[in-house]
């Protein structure tokens, strides 16, 4: 298992695009959030849980495929620190939006 | 309204002065004992004067705020943060005045080393307090918790920040407790507590109030996105702490690229908590106004 040192951050910067279109799609969608009520009781929780397991499954999966670490380029901190950035301001920009937009509907 | 306005206005300008000073006294005193890289020659009158500003900032506030329970005509140093207060006051003279009086500092060093560490902790638990006395008059303990935390993580942030601005061997090490400690506060503290006040006390008791006032969209927008893009942010200070775990001491210390990708980590996170604070503060104060209704 090679350790390259933007595995971490390359794996945050997909988590959070992907718990961000996650959230934006269950407040556009009443059916979506509800199944993820019915997951663990409350949307909020099961959101939370499904990012800890993504994280934790994409920082594994880079981990443990050599091919796959250099076709995302793991080992370049500069990109990644860029794209976790770009990632984190997008799913903030794209959250608020959703929320101004469905408050206004 | 206006005062509730002022109220927590004035604890976060009072909040962030503080924040500033100390940070600049202690940044100052590391770069004295060489624990932080600097390029100045003489960092000893810029510590001394740091020092001095934040003393008498110390006492400003303390009295002021003595002042003001005397005016409301509540007992006098009972709370908690008056206690702190105190605390911290005696600390910072402990601080200033022997080292402005002693001709031989060297056997003071090792506690004033220790008691000037110790202020930071302390002065993030003070400051939390007081911004949330100003924002919630102070009843809500899981709030506390979950707001010292922020705190607390936003202090191992800016130490991390530090250390790598101006990087040595043993500041590589402590970069890495500071991210420990900034991942567990930020778990433990700000998303586990946080989480269970907001699925509990929030949800009945807070979410109804604002909904009802005239600042509902503190609700609907702004607690509704703090909720969410919170999550965000324990998964990024994990992802730097692990970064800190499997990069090498050697390539912090040589390579800019590996330091300048650790302190823009550290700021993203740290930018995320300011916005964390200031959307909690909304949604307070949008809950008080709704009380007064």
């Amino acid at each position: 298992m090679k350790k390259e040192p933007a595995t971490f951050l390359l794996s945050a910067a997909a988590t959070i695009l992907i718990t961000g279109s996650i959230i934006i799609a269950h407040d556009l969608s009443g059916g979506f959030k509800q199944y993820l009520v019915d997951l663990t009781g409350h949307h909020w929780t099961s959101v939370s849980i499904i990012a800890v397991v993504l994280f934790m499954l994409i920082s594994l999966l880079i981990l443990s495929s050599e091919k796959l670490a250099i076709l995302l380029k793991a080992n370049d901190l500069k990109i990644w620190t860029r794209g976790l950035a770009a990632a984190t301001l997008l799913a903030i920009l794209g959250t608020f939006m959703v929320y101004i937009y469905t408050t206004l509907r | 309204m206006a005062q509730i306005y002022v109220s927590w206005i004035g604890h976060a300008f009072i909040a962030i002065i503080g924040l500033i000073l100390m940070t600049y006294t202690l940044a100052t005193g590391a770069m004295l004992k060489g624990r932080i890289r600097s390029k100045q020659a003489n960092i000893f009158p810029l510590h001394k004067k740091a020092a001095i500003y934040y003393g008498t900032f110390i006492l400003g506030t303390f009295l002021y705020g003595l002042l003001i329970e005397i005016k409301h005509e509540e007992p006098v140093l009972t709370s908690i943060h008056g206690r702190l207060g105190i605390l911290l006051l005696l600390i910072v003279f402990f601080q200033i005045i022997p080292s402005l009086a002693a001709k031989d500092r060297t056997r003071i060093r090792k506690l004033h080393k220790i008691l000037g560490y110790a202020l930071a902790p302390l002065m993030f638990m003070e400051v939390s307090w007081g911004l949330y006395n100003g924002l919630i008059s102070g009843s809500k303990n899981l709030v506390l918790i979950h707001s010292m935390s922020g705190g607390l993580t936003a202090l191992a942030l800016v130490w991390i920040i530090l250390e790598i601005l101006y990087p040595t061997k043993e500041g590589i090490v402590r970069t890495k407790i500071a991210s420990y400690s900034a991942a567990f506060l930020v778990v433990v503290g700000s998303w586990i507590i946080g989480g269970y006040n907001y699925l509990t006390n929030y949800g009945s008791q807070v979410k109804p109030i604002i909904l009802s006032g005239p600042k509902p969209w503190a609700h609907s927008i702004v607690m509704e996105v703090k909720e969410h893009i919170f999550i965000f942010l324990p998964i990024i200070i994990i992802a730097l702490s692990m970064t800190l775990v499997i990069i090498d001491q050697d390539s912090v210390l040589k390579d800019p690229n590996v330091r300048r990708a650790i302190a823009i980590t550290a700021t993203l996170a740290f930018l995320m908590i300011l916005l964390m604070f200031l959307m909690g503060a909304i949604v307070s104060n949008a809950g008080n106004v709704g009380l007064e209704v």
